[in-house]
């Protein structure tokens, strides 16, 4: 059993028209055996940056506080919020220091990133374990359900959905995807970010 | 392999562990307190490879103790288990962890709340209504789930723990023989006899 | 050693599985069903064909979808093919969906301690004009469902099908209910749909696509004419018939 697996969870990051969205399941596990339906993966760093953790839990709590750490010393310096793009390279560097002894988490962030114009553009990246960075057109996926992530958001997800309709797709892919994992499930969080609001909803899913 | 338990209800929460010291087959004690009284609302049942677990008990006794002396309040149960959980994350990717699991219950003085900590050697902290360690957890949660009230008294709490410890005992084939029980609420800490 | 002596125990181990890749999946309806499987052959990194077949026309109404490794899957078909064949000489009849269920578990399970290395999906039409779809194990565990896929890709597509076909994770409109079968067309999307995913996602399925159809008697194709590359593969037209659409997949 990989290190990867041992507390199980997956998060997934969709893109839409003007919104992202990015979700995760609520299991904590240690191995087999389920210990919390309530453990979040997914942490804002700021009102436009959204950052999701799956991997092994203590790395998820470790890496938060370091993420949360690093970024107000960024804003502090800067005298401004940090933009998706630059936070993706902050998380890639801050694996990536530990190459030889690495966290074990697969970040995905989700933002929207400001233009020059002064509107906002959708902004998703996912890296693995050593912070090699992915940055993807229409969605990212990791943790434990994967696999299965890939394959349901390949099919359901479309180009330039609507806030309300990129919720439904990313919820969908995401509970279906964790009912077919032992490892991922037990609830479930979406939020979908847009220009004026972020909109947090907590699913009830299958709880077995 | 100690069995340890942990309770929460209405504002107060209980920490049961076993009483049994062992190395290898043998039963070397049988009245051993596994659960720490970190500072007058905190209780921390520990368990795991067997040195690691009073050496680091006692190191968070210490340091809490400190805490207290040096600022004008102690820490709240939330800040004691995110420090407890810091030093064992940190452990973990030092060249001799410690191997040591831990409830952490307190009651929130501030708040006037009860809250209980499950956390792992590896630095795994997850805030929970009810929690177990050891092979106590593979019979107890299942009854958790079945009957544990969030809004529940004293009294259906210790019954809860009641049925927990008698599945273990009638179903474990190294069931422990005794456990203690203590309880935090806003009075403190105190031990009850089941 | 040069000498021919040996100052060290030796080890040889001959290792008769592979696995090819590719993905299978069937679908049924309320009276047709629906088995697909791509046509890439793999063994590692390398493609040993663009067109090897895994689904095969057992008779008029039934088609086996054989995935894994794909020796084992032709000469397991064979002797499927073979028996039927037999069955033919002896009963002047097809043999029934059902029982070709239970011939296959018996013969999957001859080989109990050195199985098939094939996971089967069959499908086809019961007697009763109802669409069938059988999954079963390497060692012959099966099981009457709805859908199924298999191989390389069922993590992929699986869940897919879970909602889309059980409508899991999905509430009715108010005063409804979710219908227990879909019709042909839908299920022809899905199919499709759910190769091209798994084709995007998965380096070991790709290049083709074919698509059988059985329809049970007096069923019109309806649904089915304006399907592109379709061909007809049934002996009669006035029994249960099996269709094959061929489709491209992407090739890298």
């Amino acid at each position: 059993m990989s290190i990867m697996q041992y507390n199980g969870g997956s998060v997934i990051a969709m893109v839409g028209k003007d919104c992202v969205a990015i979700a995760s399941d609520l299991r904590l596990g240690s191995q087999a055996m389920g210990i919390s339906s309530h453990f979040e993966k997914i942490f804002p760093m700021t009102d436009r940056v959204y950052v999701g953790l799956p991997g092994l839990a203590t790395d998820v709590t470790t890496l938060h506080h370091q993420f949360r750490y690093r970024l107000n010393m960024y804003t502090i310096k800067e005298e401004r919020e940090i933009e998706p793009e630059t936070f993706a390279h902050l998380v890639s560097s801050t694996l990536y220091e530990k190459r030889f002894g690495p966290y074990f988490i697969e970040p995905v962030i989700a933002g929207l990133q400001k233009t020059a114009s002064g509107d906002f553009k959708p902004y998703i990246a996912a890296t693995d374990l050593i912070g090699c960075l992915n940055f993807a057109k229409d969605f990212v996926v990791a943790g434990t359900a994967s696999d299965k992530l890939f394959g349901v958001a390949e099919g359901l997800w479309e180009p330039d959905l609507e806030p309300e309709d990129l919720f439904e797709t990313i919820a969908q892919t995401l509970l279906n995807a964790v009912d077919r994992d032992a490892y991922s499930g037990w609830g479930a969080v979406v939020y979908v970010l847009t220009k004026d609001k972020v909109i947090k909803r907590e699913l009830k899913g299958r709880m077995d | 392999m100690d069995v340890s338990f942990a309770i929460t209800g209405k504002g107060y929460v209980i920490v049961a562990a076993d009483t049994t010291a062992a190395r290898s087959i043998v039963k070397m004690k049988t009245d051993e307190d596994k659960i720490k009284v970190l500072s007058p609302h905190l209780l921390m049942a520990y368990s795991g490879e067997p040195g690691d677990t009073v050496q680091f008990a006692e190191f968070v006794e210490r340091n809490i103790r400190l805490y207290h002396i040096r600022n004008p309040h102690g820490l709240r149960p939330q800040s004691a288990a995110s420090w407890i959980r810091r030093t064992l994350a940190d452990s973990l990717r030092s060249r001799r962890p410690y191997s040591v699991n831990l409830l952490l219950g307190g009651y929130d003085t501030s708040e006037h709340a009860p809250h209980l900590y499950w956390m792992d050697y590896l630095g795994t902290m997850v805030e929970v209504p009810f929690a177990a360690h050891g092979y106590g957890a593979y019979f107890a949660l299942g009854l958790l789930d079945r009957y544990h009230d969030p809004e529940g008294s004293l009294e259906d709490g210790l019954a809860t723990l009641r049925r927990c410890i008698d599945e273990v005992a009638k179903r474990l084939v190294v069931a422990p023989g005794q456990y203690k029980v203590k309880v935090v609420d806003k009075d403190g800490v105190r031990e009850i006899a089941l | 050693m040069p000498d021919g002596s040996f100052s060290h125990p030796q080890q040889r181990q001959f290792n008769p599985y592979s696995d090819n890749g590719g993905t299978i999946l069937a679908i049924a309806g309320a009276d047709f069903t629906v088995i697909a499987g791509d046509t890439r052959q793999s063994e590692g990194y390398s493609i040993q064909t663009r067109y090897a077949p895994k689904v095969f026309r057992l008779t008029d109404r039934a088609v086996l979808a054989v995935n894994g490794f794909a020796a084992d899957g032709n000469m397991f078909v064979k002797k499927v093919k073979q028996r039927l064949e037999w069955y033919r000489h002896a009963h002047a009849k097809d043999m029934p969906l059902r029982a070709i269920a239970r011939l296959i578990q018996t013969m999957l399970y001859a080989q109990r301690f050195f199985p098939y290395y094939v996971y089967n999906i069959l499908g086809g039409i019961e007697e009763d004009g109802s669409g069938a779809v059988y999954s079963f194990d390497p060692v012959g565990s099966y099981e009457r469902e709805a859908c199924r896929a298999a191989g390389a890709a069922q993590s992929l597509v699986q869940p897919f099908l879970d909602n889309q076909i059980y409508f899991k994770n999905q509430a009715a409109a108010p005063n409804q209910s979710h219908p227990a079968h879909l019709p042909l067309p839908d299920v022809l999307s899905i199919v499709i749909d759910s190769f091209t995913s798994a084709t995007e996602r998965h380096i070991e399925v790709g290049d083709g696509l074919e698509i059988y159809v059985v329809l049970a008697k007096g069923r019109s194709a309806q649904g089915l004419e304006g399907a592109r590359g379709i061909q007809e593969l049934s002996t009669k037209s006035d029994g249960d018939r099996v269709f094959v659409i061929r489709r491209e997949l992407k090739k890298d």
